[in-house]
């Protein structure tokens, strides 16, 4: 496999921090061995970290200064904490833009995966909506490049494979989310030669796991999920509960590292990309990169425990 | 998308924008418009004292203050501020300043009746009401002083106040002057629902209430009630 320059930015990135930090990892990682979690993305075999970032309303502040700068220490904290993967889409207000200012600020283009998507209902305007983002985020190009929902896929995809053939991005895929259209979906997962698909898993909405997982596994297809928190409803749904006891035994420390430890234990998937709008909560996601991962008996425990509250 | 996909979707699916972040524009509205508050309130709170002279080119100005004021807040939060995080709130920034030029226009072409005297302390105290009490809405709910929604500035204390001017339009120019004022109040009221200001709610409330009392309070309703006016109104039946 050949790295390329970001990838060993990457690298360099999560070893240097490990080695420069090693207390925090041996907290971070519940005293074992400091590696974050990585997954291979079948279509090339590259590695990425299995925490990514969304930005659906969290970024979405506008033009605010002290906003924008809250959310930069969010970002500068996601990639101190050695993550790559930021999720981003036109549909999200001015997401782009302060994500755009927040790289600019940290100076981190290199360091970023960066993942967006087209939404537009003009099958014709995928170039044009892609060339709008790159103003926006300010990267020389992207990684991935996702249809939204499916809109107006038939047409997006077409140029997507293009712009792949040409180098102009590296990834394609298509994305859903609260469990919509699985059908339609996995039409398109068996005949279009994607490399990635984002859908809807956590401890309660797990619809993916009877189709779209077991698919994107044969097809080797990446999977990034979205809501792991189901929107932060799950923090809701546990607010007052302690951590069940059991909990520390799989490597959890918090219930962020619960709810995403049990997806990206799971072995379809290839990322999970929470959205925060504050550093001490990106603490706590980025900390489930490290550690134990539950087991498959683990996790079924933990879906019971979370079902039965 | 099928009718049915779009049932899955909760109003909570259709923000995209958090509490912390609306709150913010006011904030931020209230910095960069700053020293213009010192005017604009004073010229604000003379609005029920021109409402009440027998002269009409004083209760006009009034109702100029007014489509002044829709037009602020519809070109300035909306347009500037919240068009930044919300797009829908752009279109709503236009139709605000619509509804101004329209108001300025009707300001000139019908002429309001003045307020009876026994109710013009009633009217005062509702504007005021309106103008001074509903600001504090924006500061109970995000504890910052500086977050007031000020009259002129910001949409929904614009809508709540000037309502009552609106309802003082001989009927038959009042209808087309209603659509924009209640898409609004829906559509902020379930903004404020799905992002959880409680005390938010209180504004398109109050927008409802203060109609139907300046609906009262108009001289055309109260003329219809005056036994010695010759007419019989519907309510003395
Ligand atoms: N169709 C699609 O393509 C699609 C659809 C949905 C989502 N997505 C992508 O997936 C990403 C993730 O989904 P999502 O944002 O909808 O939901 P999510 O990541 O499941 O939940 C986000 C919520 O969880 C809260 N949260 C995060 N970390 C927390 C912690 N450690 N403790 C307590 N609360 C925490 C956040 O609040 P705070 O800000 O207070 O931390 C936020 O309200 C999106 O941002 C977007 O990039 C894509």
């Amino acid at each position: 496999m050949r790295l390329t320059r970001r990838q060993l930015v990457i690298g360099a990135g999560i070893s240097g921090f490990a080695l420069a930090s090693p207390g925090l990892f041996a907290e971070l990682a519940g005293g074992t061995a400091a590696v974050p979690i990585l997954r291979t993305v079948p279509s090339s075999g590259e590695s990425v970290p299995a925490i990514g970032m969304g930005t659906w309303i969290t970024f979405n502040v506008g033009n605010d200064p002290y906003l924008i700068e809250s959310r930069t220490e969010v970002l500068k904290t996601f990639f101190d904490r050695g993550g790559s993967v930021v999720d981003c889409s036109p549909m999200y207000g001015s997401s782009a833009d302060v994500l755009g200012k927040a790289l600019n600020a940290l100076q981190a283009h290199d360091q970023v995966f960066a993942a967006t998507k087209i939404w537009t209902a003009d099958e014709s305007a995928t170039r044009t909506q892609a060339e709008s983002s790159h103003n926006r985020w300010g990267v020389a190009r992207f990684d991935l490049l996702q249809v939204h929902n499916l809109l107006g896929w038939r047409g997006h995809l077409e140029t997507l494979k293009e712009m792949k053939a040409d180098g102009e991005i590296r990834y394609l895929g298509i994305t859903t989310s609260h469990g919509r259209r699985h059908d339609e979906f996995a039409r398109i997962m068996e005949t279009e030669p994607l490399d990635f698909v984002q859908l809807t898993y956590n401890v309660l909405d797990r619809e993916a796991e009877s189709v779209l997982m077991p698919l994107a596994r044969e097809r080797g297809i990446a999977v990034i999920v979205n809501r792991p928190f189901q929107g932060g409803a799950l923090f809701r749904r546990v607010q007052s509960e302690p951590l069940p006891p059991w909990a520390a035994v799989a490597g959890i420390g918090s219930w962020a590292e619960f709810f995403l430890k049990f997806v990206i234990a799971h072995p379809a998937v290839t990322c999970a990309i929470p959205a925060t709008s504050q550093v001490a909560h990106m603490q706590e996601n980025m900390a489930a990169m490290y550690g134990e991962l539950p087991s498959e008996s683990q996790r079924q425990r933990m879906a019971a425990f979370v079902r039965s509250l | 998308m099928t009718d049915v996909a779009w049932l899955s979707y909760s109003l909570q699916d259709f923000l995209m924008f958090g509490p912390q972040v609306f709150l913010r524009l006011f904030i931020r509205l209230n910095q960069d418009f700053w020293p213009w508050q010192l005017l604009v309130v004073p010229l604000t709170l003379a609005v029920p004292w021109m409402m009440c002279r027998p002269t009409h080119a004083w209760r006009r100005l009034a109702v100029w203050l007014v489509a002044a004021a829709w037009i602020g807040s519809g070109a300035g939060f909306l347009v500037r501020y919240f068009g930044e995080i919300n797009w829908p709130a752009v279109w709503f920034g236009w139709a605000f300043v619509a509804q101004g030029l329209l108001i300025a226009v009707l300001a000139i072409c019908c002429h309001s009746e003045a307020i009876p005297k026994g109710r013009a302390g009633v009217f005062t105290g509702l504007w005021l009401t309106g103008v001074v009490a509903l600001p504090w809405v924006t500061v109970l709910q995000s504890g910052e002083l500086g977050a007031m929604a000020v009259f002129g500035l910001t949409p929904d204390v614009t809508l709540a106040a000037s309502s009552l001017v609106l309802a003082m339009m001989p009927r038959v120019w009042l209808w087309p002057l209603l659509p924009i004022p209640l898409v609004w109040v829906l559509f902020s009221a379930a903004t404020y629902w799905a992002l959880q200001l409680v005390w938010f709610l209180l504004l398109p409330a109050a927008t409802l209430i203060l109609f139907a009392l300046g609906c009262w309070l108009s001289p055309s309703l109260a003329r219809s009630q005056d036994p010695q006016s010759g007419h019989r109104g519907p309510v003395r039946r």
